[in-house]
């Protein structure tokens, strides 16, 4: 669930108290879709391109990543479900994330003293969420499309070929915000990483990237008025 | 068939009717393909059904089952009203020209003259030609000398009775009886007859046809029509013409050779009667003499009879035909009753017959009316089936509706003997085109599987043991047959083969070259033959198959320098290796061909022999001036368009009768609807349906291309390709039941009834027949209670042949499969 | 089935070229089918089954004389019955045997992924290779005629090898054997165009079928299977086959631009989020300073 809370400070670990931004079963849920993404993607570059092909020798050659692209497939799409179950309501746009994104520009100059505080996801990573969710239930469908393609009776072929369209278009458009995503997480946004492996962040962190999360987990209001 | 499936490829223009060459003939249907394609011939398709034989027709009519002789008769009077008649070949070749007696009238009411109402028989005497001077009126048969008119005007001449019986033939008429409408079958007279426009000799057309014509109760009529419509167009003898019958087996031709037939001996002599005492009463009976316009000739080679008899009573008997006992002639069975496919049956079920012998064929499958014969098993001491699968006879008792208490009440003792198949036994099948073809052996019998010809010759040498043991009243027919084989117990069959064909027993004199030859040697040809006892023949029209060259049924020659199809050197074709029978009527009167594109045989003025590309079937050396006629096997040596005599049981002429079950009345002559010669039989199994009683729909049998008979449901594959029995309805009549695709339709008739699942289709049309709306439904008759399919359950179970009638045609005694009344309703 | 001594024009899923394109040594190879001379015996089906060895399949009866549906991973030859009516109401039965149309421009190739499941040899015979089928089904949605097959035990793609292992022995395919009729013919394509417009003609001129013509269509460059029709402009009352026939546009698509749009899109994407690292750099985390709330 959403409700993070303070921790006892760790004994010798960290100077100051830690900051819990991510459950257990978050990060679990997280790297099982992530993971499986990461299968999706590299079989599915194997099947994109002639020139990827070899990725498909890294897990096994081609038939073997073919058989198990469908499973784990279906693997990511679950997980996604459960991220919705976990995150929707964190991932509603708020009226601090239109003001946020309307100063965009700051954020990618890493001007982020320019922008106006947000709560625990910023409106980015809940587009990237969005763009996840709805990518997940796209490519769950076509995939089965493409996964049954023969039960698709020929008469109605259009949606065999709606479903190679839709599940190459998704995959593109999900791959585009998993660049972002991964970029994000690891170079740019320093401790991110950190929290999505050990769930915790520095407060000096969260008051720099969330400080509407931050104040409300520490119940220091301060920084709203 | 006169003519032969290569020949097919000559045509310019194919009448199909009666047959669905397409699927029961696909290897044969090959040269009606090429013809279409290398020589633009037309292909006429006349059926109950849109066949796959149809989809490649040029034209198709839907007729109704049983009319054929209406639509024929229809054809006949349309080429003689337009002329579209080869007249030198109807004069010359035909009895056109010959007068027929006074007082021989025509059926206008459907009965010929001399009908007798309490015997259902035919007093034919009148059925004659007009014997030519006053001393030959009063000796029975055939006036040696005939009244001829050439000008064909004479009203009694054959052309002019001819006219008369078919000018009721209107295309009004046809369309009331056959359901075909007028500007259609107009338009299949016209095509078909457009070959013989103004006279001209040149182009040749072809009818095929197989048992849609024969199991009628008039079929052997419907063929006489098509042969009397080839005969009037010229179209008989010639490269691509010809009547076709195209046989359902790879080897009932050679079945009807050797005498399969209750009715004839091998060859097609004529079985002896009670009435011949003795050899000489036997051939003088037998022995037709010629009977011709005085200043013509005739070969009439029937007058060879007494060759071929004695030739085969010493292939029968050998040494102990002798001609002191007249050739062991008493030791022949003389057959004094019909004892036919379904007297058989009916024999049995009357319980006179014991027994029976099945060997390559499934009596209760094969019906008519499987009920009957099953009833007829249950009541017989012993049955003994030779068969490669366990077969609905062989397990008759097992049928459904038979319950396991009821089994136990069967006593009949059942012999299942494992045969070998075709592929697993050597020797030789005669085809539809007269080809007698070697095979050999591919693979042994499998497991206990016997030859068949080693299980009969077991059974024959124990009998035979039997009756030099223990005597009995007349053991001699038994105990002196020649069994001159290497191994008795095994017979082979290239001796028997050999034996078939005929050996010189004493010195024989070449007929040509009167060269003497000793005795030993194997004969060359049937020419050879004699009535002193010095040559044996087991067959004569197979004499010149194995001679002293070897066995030339093994030829595989694919030479075929004319180019016409004739291939000399492949196999041989019976009689004396001709591929075209009665080839002489290929060429004009003067002897040069009709066609000079495709020259058969022709008259050699310098050698002063008949020579061509073809074996000539005539007289080598008989100069055309002489007028010999070519059709040598008729005592005329014409071809007959008119049928005297004892020739057909029915009439000199076909008439159109409907068939025993018919929704309607016959059009030309309602107080007498039926082939009046035609009996029903009269135990309680028989039953005949009326559409008082509500059986309104005409049902008709027939195979499909994707099985064999009631094998094939034994092999995956076919039953993979046709996995179910179905019954093919129009549209219109399912729409009408509320029947959809695939579903459960019964089937009854007053026999029984047929379950099967409903294929509608728009290749059957409602009919109109004379006003009233009439229709067909069509039944496949391959399933049955026995084979892979069945076992698994899903199948209807029941025979179709439940569903047909005990009814047969009154010359050959086939029954009447294609066109019976049922009742269609939703299972 | 591998046929490595027959060269290779195209080769699915594969990086550069294949060795045999561009070369032109062999005749293209062709199965002529008129379909006004089939009789729809079966026997094809037949020869088609035993030659490669395929067993029963059980089949339902389905108001038609068509042995099933469609064909079948194990039924690679089909005749496909259909009754049709004419515009004067008479009948025909037109009958058509189905199989792979070995199209010179293979939609199946084109859209497989698999290095070397899909060749094209330069005769022109379309080939599976099962050893390298990855089972995907893309060829499915590639083929225009529908023809690939997948069987559920082996995971691979099957279809019509047009007898590639008899041809590369210089014998006429199972099916051409068997026919007894003689609508079936094996080739040159050259020879068989030459037969089929010929057949065509006298269609035409003698038969009465004024639109009779040679199915060899040119969506798909041609095929390596054409069909003389009594209605060549209703191919589609044979049994659904199309009237112009194409790869369709969406595999086009996808395996054409957008595969450029798609590598651009990635590749870009990646340089972009570089070049951003290079020019602005990670973000800090504000330092802690006394006081807890923003300056």
């Amino acid at each position: 669930m959403s409700t993070s809370q303070v921790m006892p400070p760790r004994p010798t670990a960290y100077r100051r108290p830690a900051i819990l931004r991510y459950t257990l079963s978050e990060r679990v849920h997280h790297w099982i879709a992530g993971l499986t993404y990461v299968y999706c993607l590299v079989t599915g570059l194997a099947f994109w391109s002639p020139y990827l092909f070899w990725l498909a020798a890294l897990v096994g050659g081609g038939a073997v990543a073919r058989f198990w692209h469908p499973w784990l497939g279906l693997v990511f799409t679950a997980s996604v479900f459960w991220m919705y179950k976990m995150w929707r309501r964190d991932m509603l746009t708020t009226d601090a994330d239109r003001a946020w994104s309307k100063s965009i520009q700051y954020y990618i100059r890493n001007e982020d003293q320019n922008l106006p505080p947000i709560g625990r996801f910023n409106y980015g990573q809940k587009l990237y969420f969005w763009l996840i969710f709805y990518g997940a239930i796209l490519l769950l469908l076509s995939g089965i499309g493409l996964w049954f393609v023969e039960s698709i009776p020929w008469s109605l072929r259009w949606l065999r070929y709606l479903a190679v369209a839709v599940h190459v278009g998704a995959a593109l458009i999900t791959i585009g915000g998993f660049i972002i995503h991964v970029y994000m997480g690891t170079a740019m946004v320093r401790g991110g990483f950190t929290s999505i492996i050990r769930g915790e962040v520095s407060p000096e962190w969260a008051k720099t990237h969330h400080r509407l999360w931050y104040d409300k987990v520490t119940g220091d209001a301060s920084g709203r008025k | 068939m006169t003519n032969g499936y290569v020949d097919i490829k000559n045509t310019d223009m194919m009448l199909i009717m009666g047959g669905n060459p397409a699927e029961n003939h696909p290897c044969g249907f090959k040269w009606a393909i090429e013809a279409k394609r290398n020589r633009n011939a037309k292909m006429i398709v006349v059926d109950p059904r849109f066949t796959r034989t149809a989809a490649t027709a040029d034209l198709f009519l839907q007729i109704r089952a049983g009319a054929d002789i209406a639509f024929l008769g229809g054809v006949i009077r349309y080429a003689i009203e337009n002329n579209r008649i080869a007249q030198d070949y109807l004069a010359n070749y035909t009895n056109a020209a010959f007068i027929v007696k006074e007082g021989f009238k025509l059926p206008d009411d459907g009965l010929y003259s001399g009908f007798d109402a309490a015997s259902q028989t035919y007093d034919k005497s009148t059925w004659n030609y007009e014997a030519a001077g006053p001393a030959g009126e009063a000796k029975p048969g055939l006036p040696p000398n005939v009244n001829s008119d050439m000008t064909l005007q004479h009203p009694r001449c054959v052309f002019q009775l001819l006219k008369t019986q078919y000018s009721r033939y209107t295309p009004e008429m046809v369309e009331r009886i056959t359901g075909i409408p007028k500007d259609q079958f107009l338009k299949a007279a016209e095509l078909y007859t457009s070959i013989r426009k103004d006279g001209d000799m040149k182009k040749v057309a072809t009818i095929m046809y197989a048992v849609g014509w024969t199991q009628h109760t008039f079929g052997t009529q419907i063929i006489r029509t098509a042969a009397m419509l080839q005969l009037l167009l010229g179209n008989v003898g010639r490269a691509g013409g010809g009547v076709n019958a195209l046989r359902g087996h790879s080897n009932i031709q050679g079945a009807t050779d050797m005498g399969g037939v209750f009715d004839i001996w091998p060859g097609y002599l004529k079985v002896p009667a009670p009435a011949d005492t003795s050899l000489k009463a036997y051939t003088d009976r037998t022995t037709p003499t010629a009977s011709k316009p005085a200043e013509w000739d005739s070969f009439n080679y029937w007058s060879n009879t007494p060759r071929f008899a004695v030739s085969y009573l010493k292939a029968m008997y050998g040494d102990a035909a002798t001609k002191e006992n007249d050739f062991a002639f008493d030791y022949m069975p003389k057959v004094d009753r019909n004892y036919s496919w379904t007297q058989l049956w009916d024999q049995m079920y009357r319980g006179s017959v014991k027994g029976l012998f099945a060997f390559g064929m499934n009596g209760v499958a094969i019906g008519p009316d499987s009920q009957k014969n099953i009833e007829a098993l249950k009541k017989a001491d012993w049955l003994v089936v030779g068969e490669i699968y366990p077969d609905e006879t062989s397990e008759f008792w097992n049928s459904p509706g038979i319950t396991k208490e009821e089994m136990k009440s069967i006593n009949t003792t059942v012999y299942r003997l494992a045969c070998a198949g075709f592929a697993e036994k050597d020797g030789s099948m005669t085809n539809s085109a007269r080809w007698l073809q070697w095979k050999n052996a591919a693979v042994p019998p499998p497991g206990q599987a016997r030859l068949d010809q080693d299980i009969v010759a077991q059974v024959f040498l124990k009998v035979r043991e039997l009756y030099a043991k223990e005597g009995g009243k007349f053991p001699d027919p038994i105990t002196h047959v020649t069994w001159a084989y290497s191994d008795p117990q095994h017979p082979s069959l290239g001796e028997v083969a050999k034996e078939i064909n005929g050996k010189a027993l004493g010195d024989v004199t070449d007929p040509k070259t009167q060269q003497v030859t000793k005795a030993g040697p194997q004969l060359p040809g049937f020419a050879w033959l004699r009535d002193d006892g010095t040559t044996s023949c087991g067959n004569w029209i197979y004499c010149g198959s194995w001679t002293e060259a070897g066995n030339l049924l093994a030829r595989r020659g694919t030479e075929d320098p004319s180019g016409l199809g004739v291939y000399p050197n492949w196999a041989w074709s019976w009689p004396a290796n001709r591929r075209v029978l009665y080839n002489r009527a290929s060429c004009d009167p003067a002897g040069q061909p009709w066609d000079p594109t495709r020259k058969q045989i022709w008259w050699n003025e310098k050698t002063q022999l008949w020579t061509g590309v073809d074996v000539p079937d005539f007289k080598p050396d008989s100069h055309p001036k002489d007028h010999m006629g070519p059709f040598i096997m008729t005592p005329e040596g014409i071809g007959r368009i008119f049928a005297p005599l004892a020739a057909f049981a029915d009439g000199p002429f076909p008439e159109h009768y409907e068939p025993f079950e018919s929704p309607v009345q016959n059009a030309l002559h309602p107080a007498q609807s039926k082939n009046p010669v035609v009996k029903k039989l009269t135990t309680p199994a028989d039953k005949y349906g009326t559409t008082a009683e509500g059986f309104n729909v005409i049902c008709t049998t027939y195979r499909l291309t994707e099985h064999y008979h009631y094998w094939t449901k034994n092999n995956p594959v076919n039953v993979q390709l046709i996995p179910e029995p179905f019954v093919e309805m129009p549209v219109e009549l399912a729409d009408e039941l509320g029947i959809r695709g695939g579903e459960l339709v019964k089937i009854t008739s007053a026999r029984s009834y047929y379950i099967a699942k409903a294929f509608v289709t728009k290749r059957i049309k409602p009919m109109n027949i004379d006003g009233k709306k009439v229709y067909q439904v069509g039944l496949p008759i391959h399933q049955g209670f026995r084979g892979i399919q069945e076992d698994a359950g899903r199948n209807a179970r029941t025979l179709a042949n439940r569903l047909s009638p005990t009814v047969v045609d009154p010359n050959a005694y086939t029954p009447e499969f294609k066109g019976f009344l049922v009742k269609v309703e939703k299972a | 089935m591998s046929q490595a001594t027959l060269n290779i024009r195209r080769i699915s899923g594969h990086a550069g070229s294949a060795p045999g394109a561009g070369v032109e040594r062999e005749e293209q190879v062709c199965k002529l089918v008129d379909t006004t001379t089939c009789i729809g015996c079966k026997a094809c089906e037949v020869a088609c089954l035993e030659w490669n060895g395929y067993s029963f399949r059980e089949t339902v009866f389905q108001n038609s004389y068509q042995t099933m549906p469609e064909t079948a991973w194990n039924y690679w030859n089909l005749i496909k019955f259909n009754e049709h009516e004419r515009e004067d109401g008479s009948m025909m039965l037109l009958m058509r045997k189905d199989q792979c149309m070995h199209c010179a421009e293979p939609g199946c190739l084109a859209a497989c992924p698999a290095d070397g499941a899909i060749v094209q040899y330069i005769n022109g015979i379309v080939d599976f290779q099962q050893d390298h089928c990855i089972g995907c089904g893309y060829c499915v949605s590639g083929c225009p005629f529908n023809i690939p097959k997948f069987n559920q035990h082996t995971e691979k793609m099957f279809k019509c090898t047009l007898c590639s292992d008899r041809v590369n022995e210089g014998l006429e395919p199972a099916c051409i054997k068997s026919c007894p009729t003689g609508c079936l013919h094996f080739g040159t394509k050259e020879d068989m165009k030459e037969l089929a417009e010929a057949r065509a003609r006298q269609l035409r001129e003698h038969s009465g079928f004024d639109k009779a013509g040679v199915y060899d269509p040119a969506g798909v460059g041609g095929t390596g299977v054409i069909y003389v029709l009594h209605d060549v402009t209703n191919p589609e009352a044979y049994g659904g086959l199309p009237s112009n026939p194409r790869i369709p546009w969406v595999v086009k698509f996808w395996k054409g631009p957008l595969k450029w749009i798609g590598n651009l899109a990635m590749i870009g994407g990646v340089i972009g989020v570089t070049l951003h690292y290079l020019r602005f750099g990670p973000k800090q985390v504000e330092p802690e300073r006394d006081g807890n709330s923003r300056p």
